[in-house]
């Protein structure tokens, strides 16, 4: 069973049982699991996500969200919970993987499925990095965590707004992770958060094509509230225009396509010289 | 050189002694004022945390005292910490100060940058001298953190309201001065006995004690936490710390570089409620709680800076351990506009209901 895509009543479940604290997409997670268990589901899948890449951390958040979800949730509803660690090495992310699978079936099952898994994964992943066909659009690049990136209703449909404005959208989950990685070691200091580190490399990555970058990040994102400086910076130095959009859960979608409008003008007046 | 650092609590007084011991000029910034905040956050990102500001406020103080470098530590993650001195390194340069900033951290692959720091740092010290000067602060520390224990229990003790914070800063300014392992023993026992002095033993009224447990900087530097531990001082309380900067040294850095940290007893206790490291101080909050509950204290405060990712975890946790121990457990979050009226009522009540309860069920 799979949580439907986040709407109003998702969130809101969420902003009434999350720590105030938390950032809008540990809030949404909340509520997903709210959604889950009001459906009837006893047993949740709810990974540590310790790190994707070596020495690199996804957030804390992620370190601590089996903990801070089972105060969220009736005591009946259990938690499956593996923590995946490829801080030393790939490896031992997908031995990580591996060992959870042989906790419910025989070795030749679990091979199998993760077999499948990989090559869905490997598939999905090709189909993002297609590039698009060059057009005299507006090419903005849009960074961020990818849980507010893509989700329509977190975001107030930025995608679909940028495309109505006329632009072309760009976003890091087109760049390969080793172009990336590759990407930004140039920097004084290297990232120590996957996410960050991607953005920075798509940042990189797309600089000499770019009219515009926007840069979406929850409230309260410890990560963002850093790398902000980092793109802004690198941005100015190619003089491409930046938008900083916080998000939380008072944003209005109203008042962020007033400003996404105000940008694309600023981006068409600056093209057009 | 002459080199600035940030502010953490009493630690300048070890910081100094260290930077004199290894051949360079301290400048250290003054105590945390508005003017410190409005100069850190007039150029931080705006929605960095409040630590992030006040220390690149202490560095632009320092900076305009003539310092021609900046010291800072630094770290590989997941808290943001670990990326704070880059990030202050880049507004700085910005800024167009001239200085050489220093970042203090395990190098992780560019041994070449971090050899070069070490010579700087070090420079022609002969090791005689270094291996003194290490000794010498780290007396010192260990002195500064006895003292403010003691001072922790006197003063909701005291006689004369006042007189322990007046009395732990006249020993502290001494203590900046003496330069000798053995002045500075002589000074601690002078120290105690003065503030053992200022104990009122005739009076009568129950003491409360309260664990503080939170993010290290907000916990020990005052000017953050707006004097946390002296206010409730004078509302008679004691307070028990479970973060000191003595104690972080020896864990993260000479256990660590002898590969001997473990995360094991921290674990232990958290066990139940946090399954391990979320960065910062998260773990440690949520162990430190269970482990006070045990220890016949009446309450637990817990601070942190708003948007810190690490200890909004151990909020989320915290309620469980509070209802499961049975002890009241209060979340303070502090950012640049934390008002200090506001501030006072929560820690009154917060001591008013733990009196009371202390009356109900002794």
């Amino acid at each position: 069973m799979v949580s439907p895509p986040t709407n109003k009543q998702i969130l809101e479940w969420g902003l009434t049982t999350c720590v105030d604290g938390a950032c809008l997409a540990i809030k949404s997670y909340v509520g997903h699991a709210q959604a889950l268990v009001r459906q009837g589901t006893r047993l949740l899948f709810v990974p540590q996500i310790i790190s994707v890449s070596k020495k690199e951390y996804t957030c804390p958040n992620f370190l601590g969200l089996p903990d801070l979800l089972k105060q969220y949730v009736p005591r009946s509803v259990e938690l499956l919970s593996p923590t995946l660690d490829a801080r030393k090495s790939k490896v031992a992310l997908n031995c990580s993987y591996l060992g959870f699978g042989l906790q419910f079936a025989s070795i030749n099952t679990v091979r199998r499925a993760w077999k499948m898994a990989v090559e869905a994964q490997h598939a999905w992943e090709q189909s993002l990095h297609k590039h698009l066909p060059a057009e005299d659009l507006l090419q903005i690049l849009v960074l961020g965590p990818r849980y507010l990136t893509d989700d329509p209703f977190l975001n107030g449909n930025l995608r679909g707004h940028l495309a109505n404005l006329g632009a072309q959208v760009y976003s890091a989950s087109q760049v390969p992770d080793d172009l990336s990685l590759e990407l930004s070691k140039s920097m004084d200091k290297r990232l120590f958060w996957s996410g960050t580190r991607q953005s920075m490399g798509a940042l990189e990555h797309f600089i000499h094509q770019l009219d515009g970058v926007i840069n979406v990040a929850p409230f309260g994102c410890g990560a963002e509230s850093l790398v902000g400086v980092l793109i802004s910076r690198r941005a100015r130095e190619h003089q491409i225009a930046m938008l900083d959009l916080t998000i939380d859960e008072h944003t209005s979608e109203v008042g962020m396509v007033t400003r996404l409008e105000a940008f694309c003008d600023l981006l068409e007046r600056k093209k057009s010289g | 050189m002459k080199v600035t650092f940030p502010h953490l609590g009493n630690a300048y007084i070890f910081i100094e002694s260290l930077l004199q011991g290894f051949g360079h000029e301290p400048i250290t910034p003054p105590q945390g004022t508005k003017r410190t905040l409005e100069w850190g956050s007039r150029h931080s990102p705006e929605e960095t945390c409040l630590p992030f500001k006040t220390i690149l406020g202490n560095m632009l103080e320092g900076v305009d005292l003539g310092a021609n470098s900046v010291y800072m530590i630094g770290g590989w993650g997941p808290c943001r910490l670990g990326y704070y001195a880059e990030i202050q390194r880049i507004i700085l340069q910005d800024l167009g100060k001239e200085i050489e900033f220093i970042t203090l951290e395990v190098p992780q692959g560019n041994y070449h940058l971090a050899w070069q720091r070490l010579q700087k740092i070090v420079g022609s010290t002969e090791v005689k001298k270094l291996v003194q000067g290490c000794q010498l602060s780290w007396a010192k520390l260990k002195v500064l953190e006895d003292i403010e224990a003691l001072a922790l229990q006197v003063r909701p003790r005291e006689k004369e309201a006042g007189s322990t914070s007046r009395c732990l800063q006249r020993q502290l300014q001494r203590l900046r001065q003496v330069d000798t392992i053995r002045s500075i023993q002589e000074l601690k026992a002078q120290a105690e006995e003065e503030l053992h002095d200022l104990v009122d033993t005739s009076s009568r009224t129950e003491v409360v004690r309260i664990g503080i447990v939170g993010e290290i900087y907000t916990v020990i530097e005052p000017f953050v936490n707006l004097q946390l531990e002296e206010r409730l001082g004078y509302l008679g309380v004691e307070v028990v710390r479970t973060i000191s900067l003595k104690h972080w040294i020896e864990e993260h850095i000479f256990k660590n570089a002898l590969g001997l940290y473990s995360l094991r007893p921290l674990k232990r206790s958290a066990s139940g409620y946090l399954r391990g490291f979320v960065g910062g101080h998260g773990l440690e909050s949520v162990a430190h709680s269970v482990d006070l509950a045990q220890k016949d204290l009446a309450g637990i405060i817990h601070i942190f800076p708003l948007s810190c990712m690490p200890e909004i975890i151990a909020q989320g946790i915290l309620p469980q351990v509070s209802e499961d121990k049975n002890i009241p457990i209060l979340s303070l979050v502090v950012d640049e506009h934390a008002a200090e009226t506001g501030f006072q009522t929560r820690l009154e009540a917060f001591v008013d209901l733990l009196q009371r309860r202390m009356r109900i069920c002794p």
